[in-house]
């Protein structure tokens, strides 16, 4: 089709200054374009207007945008994840400004948490446009700080990294217990390291010259699961095309880690709880019993002793496998560490990806500390994997920072730019707060507000969160 | 809102488990893909040391959305069965007042109504009802576009020389009636077998052939679709330079009737040949703009595949992490759509991509790709693909007798298929492992 023009607005006095933001208006119709272009020229930003997306790709690809304006059409949530990943690694790090008819409660909060910049109410307000505008805060200096020195303890390709007094009691536990051959039973929410401290027990324990075999039992379907820990013999079922060594067997002689074993069903677990108890197993589809010398690590992310109550997990298995147990502190409460671990990636994705990090700005430490990280450890290796992809330099920077954690520097209506909340917003932010923090559980989120679970349901209903 | 959760904490209800409460009846499907469709990745499960391996059937369901969504899928059956009804009783009229041409029209739309939503076998039994009445009329053109239909669909379900028939016999009467656009239609079917069998010289020589006959009847977009398939011989040939003029072509053609899902697979096809030539940035700038035009077509599938070609294109530069996050946005795509095709080729791509960062548990990608070719409507040359990479996988991480096992397999298919260009590369694999 004939590409529509680019409709440039008239050059503004202060668009020639290097520091003007760079707006792109994507999808803008006349009107809107018509009203907004003034709006500009009063900001010193300069503005350009491409009628739909496919030609917003182009010019994203083509210069340096700070801010993309655009209005979230029939599908808004649909629409917002698409521009998150649009302007994903764009030149810049443009943020996203969305327009929309009667946005909700619960677009307001999704579009935060993808970490636009702004949504604003159709029709446009001259006012709250510029507002966030300014907020985009263009030129802000960022200071850089070296990274910090890592005293890290190897295990293999993984490391222990931390010295926070968390930690340092795992350090003591992991110390006490490898010697051993006991076995033991790591808790800790996700992405807290659990395979690295199971690494770190085999590796300085008696059977350290023999294998690390580890599982994953909630990756693995369920049908199996079996197969992969006992091993089967060929034509056993259906997909059975050769014989397999089960991890058991694998790990003769050294250690077996079972991770996220409250997944595993009843009639698994039995079958493990016999494996335990006679240190022998059988392949599936064989009838000879196999001797097992293997020393077993468990972990969980769940709480064992409320899936026993719950019925879902076998009580004397629990006590087989609980013979020690480490838990393992969140990234929340351990302190100085996330700055130690953010170096600690920032030079291991340096060197992977051939970039000489030598530090962060002050502003991207400050949002990393200030980030709430549900995914603990694991989140935070991610989130510096992902900067210094897109870093362009030595340093870190907040534009090299996902949105997710950017989000932070910015705020969203209003509401955290120093202007007071509605109850409404309140309420409803308080409450997506609690179901993130409960994993979306309404039951447990109830009793946390200190409101019945009908209530919940019809105030996340009502406010679409 | 949030990933579902049972009641008093529990975990959500799996997928897998789900589905093996569901007798495998034909009239449950639609039900099995709203059950898919709702399912969503728990809530702690991005973070989980099982999330790198979450598939399909580990995402959670929540039976009170079930339930919920229950009578907007019965609505959509019911508006599909009448719509089939209809079609038939107005057939049976047409019929009965003596004029066949309205009855093979209304049967075609019933064809066509199947067709939408992937049920292909459903699609092909009304399209062969229609084609026998059709023999009764004087204007040829319906007998013409059925036979383009059913060679169209036999292709897809990889009945290639089933294909070829319809296809031959659709050109032979196209070319007697003169009708120009549905001896483009056949010629591009004749090429699309040809290339599906390795004779690249042959589907050049029909689509030439079709692209002459389309530009004799000014079809626009018949024209754009035969210049992309010439740039895919092109490419494949090795001509880069000459893929890229025509897939200029393919974009003006398309440009001018504003084929926004046009432009997006020439867009992807563009992509293709940049990636080759080693412009990263610029096939990567393609396929962003392709993706553009696909969500501004409204199509699912198109945004699905270009996903799927920007995360090989992210493999094949060694660019894991980009390729994992494009995977995952065609999963999502995938599912939301009910794209089962599509669904087997993330899952095999991301088991390559385990392979690829020698991670044994990422065979759990290729038994759920297994899975889904079970349930799914049949797709043999994805099913072969999808060994084929099965047995790469165990042959990297040095399991050779599975190896040999998986590469069978896919041997198997693609020689029943008569894809000689896939079953080459089969051959080849299987030769490096003896050696």
């Amino acid at each position: 089709m004939p590409t529509p023009p680019i409709v440039k607005a008239p050059p503004a006095p202060a668009a020639e200054s290097p520091s003007a933001i760079q707006v792109l208006g994507v999808g803008l119709d006349g009107g809107l374009a018509h009203s907004i272009r003034p709006w500009m020229s009063e900001l010193h930003a300069h503005i350009e207007f491409v009628p739909d997306l496919p030609h917003a790709v182009r010019r994203l690809a083509a210069g340096h945008w700070d801010v993309v304006l655009t209005v979230l059409g029939e599908h808004p949530d649909e629409d917002l994840h698409w521009w998150s990943n649009a302007l994903r690694g764009r030149t810049g790090a443009p943020r996203l400004i969305a327009f929309a008819h009667r946005p909700s409660m619960g677009l307001a909060l999704r579009a935060e948490q993808l970490g636009a910049q702004d949504l604003l109410a159709l029709p446009v307000r001259r006012e709250e446009l510029l507002r966030s505008l300014r907020r985009v805060g263009r030129g802000t200096s960022e200071v850089a700080v070296p990274l910090e020195a890592t005293a890290e303890e190897d295990v293999g390709r993984y490391a222990l990294v931390g010295q926070s007094p968390a930690m340092l009691e795992v350090y003591k536990l992991i110390a006490r217990v490898a010697p051993s051959t006991a076995t033991v039973l790591i808790q800790g929410e996700s992405g807290t390291g659990k395979e690295v401290v199971a690494r770190a027990i085999h590796a300085n324990g008696p059977k350290a010259s023999g294998p690390f075999v580890a599982l994953n039992c909630a990756a693995i379907p369920e049908n199996l699961l079996e197969s992969e820990l006992f091993g089967h013999e060929k034509g056993a079922f259906s997909g059975a095309v050769t014989r397999k060594i089960g991890r058991f067997e694998l790990a003769r002689g050294g250690t077996l880690f079972l991770d996220e074993i409250a997944d595993m069903s009843l009639p698994l677990q039995a079958k493990i709880l016999r494996a335990v108890q006679e240190r022998e197993i059988e392949r599936v589809g064989g009838g000879d019993p196999i001797p097992i010398d293997v020393r077993l690590i468990a972990a969980s992310n769940r709480e064992l002793r409320e899936a026993i109550a719950q019925g879902r997990f076998r009580e004397d298995l629990y006590y087989r496998l609980a013979v020690v147990i480490v838990r393992l502190p969140r990234l929340a409460d351990r302190g100085g560490d996330l700055a130690l671990l953010a170096a600690y990636f920032a030079r291991q994705f340096g060197a992977q990806y051939g970039k000489h990090i030598t530090g962060f700005s002050d502003r991207a430490l400050e949002l990393l500390s200030a980030h709430r990280w549900v995914g603990n450890v694991r989140e935070l290796r991610n989130a510096i994997e992902q900067a210094v992809i897109v870093a362009n330099g030595d340093t870190v920077l907040v534009e090299h920072l996902a949105d997710e954690i950017r989000g932070h520097e910015g705020s969203l209506s209003g509401t955290m730019s120093g202007e007071l909340a509605t109850l409404a917003e309140a309420e409803a932010r308080h409450i997506a707060r609690v179901l993130a923090h409960t994993g979306g559980q309404i039951g447990s989120a109830a009793t946390i507000l200190g409101i019945h679970r009908n209530t919940l349901t019809r105030k996340i209903r009502e406010y679409g969160l | 809102m949030t990933a579902p959760k049972g009641r008093d904490g529990t975990p959500a209800l799996r997928v897998e488990r789900a589905l093996r409460l569901l007798p495998d009846l034909e009239a449950l499907t639609p039900l099995r893909a709203l059950l898919v469709a709702i399912s969503r990745a728990d809530a702690g499960a991005q973070w989980a040391s099982s999330g790198p391996y979450l598939t399909m059937g580990k995402r959670g369901v929540d039976p009170g959305e079930l339930r919920r969504r229950l009578d907007e899928t019965l609505e959509q059956i019911t508006e599909h069965l009448s719509l089939l009804y209809h079609a038939y009783v107005d057939a049976l009229e047409a019929l009965s007042a003596g004029d066949p041409a309205p009855a093979v029209a209304a049967l075609v739309r019933a064809g066509h109504a199947e067709e939408g939503p992937g049920r292909l076998s459903q699609a092909r039994e009304w399209y062969e009802v229609a084609l026998k009445l059709a023999d009764e009329l004087q204007d040829r053109r319906p007998e013409i576009a059925i036979l383009g239909a059913l060679g169209r669909l036999a292709r897809t379900q990889g009945h290639f020389q089933q294909g070829a028939r319809y296809f031959q016999r659709c050109l032979a009467l196209a070319e007697a009636e003169f009708d120009q656009s549905g001896v483009a239609e056949a010629c591009a079917g004749l090429g699309s077998l040809a290339a599906a069998q390795g004779q690249w010289g042959g589907a050049r020589a029909w689509y030439r052939k079709g692209l002459t006959a389309a530009q004799a009847g000014r079809d626009l977009k018949k024209i754009g679709h035969l210049y992309h398939r010439l740039a895919s011989v092109d490419y494949h040939d090795g001509d880069t330079a000459a893929a890229l003029e025509h897939l200029q072509e393919a974009r003006r053609s398309v440009e001018s009737i504003q084929d926004a899902e046009g432009l997006a697979r020439v867009l992807a096809a563009q992509g293709d040949v940049e990636s080759d030539q080693g412009q990263a940035d610029a096939a990567a700038l393609s396929y962003r703009e392709g993706l553009a035009w696909a969500r501004r077509a409204a199509a699912p599938e198109v945004e699905c595949a270009i996903l799927i070609r920007l995360a090989v294109f992210h493999l094949t530069g060694d660019r894991f992490h980009e390729a994992e996050e494009e995977l995952r946005r065609a999963e999502q795509t995938a599912i939301a759509h009910t794209l089962s095709r599509r669904l087997v080729q993330v899952y095999t791509l991301m088991g390559k991509l385990r392979g690829r960062q020698k991670d044994e548990t990422g065979f759990v990608f290729f038994e759920q790709a297994i899975e889904l070719c079970r349930g799914a409507e049949r797709a043999p040359s994805a099913e072969g693909r999808l060994y084929h990479e099965y047995g790469n996988f165990r042959s990297m991480l040095g399991s050779p007798d599975e190896a040999r096992a998986y590469l069978e397999k896919a041997r198997a298919i693609f020689e029943s298929l008569g894809e000689t260009g896939e079953l080459e590369g089969v051959e080849a694999d299987l030769e490096r492992i003896a050696g």
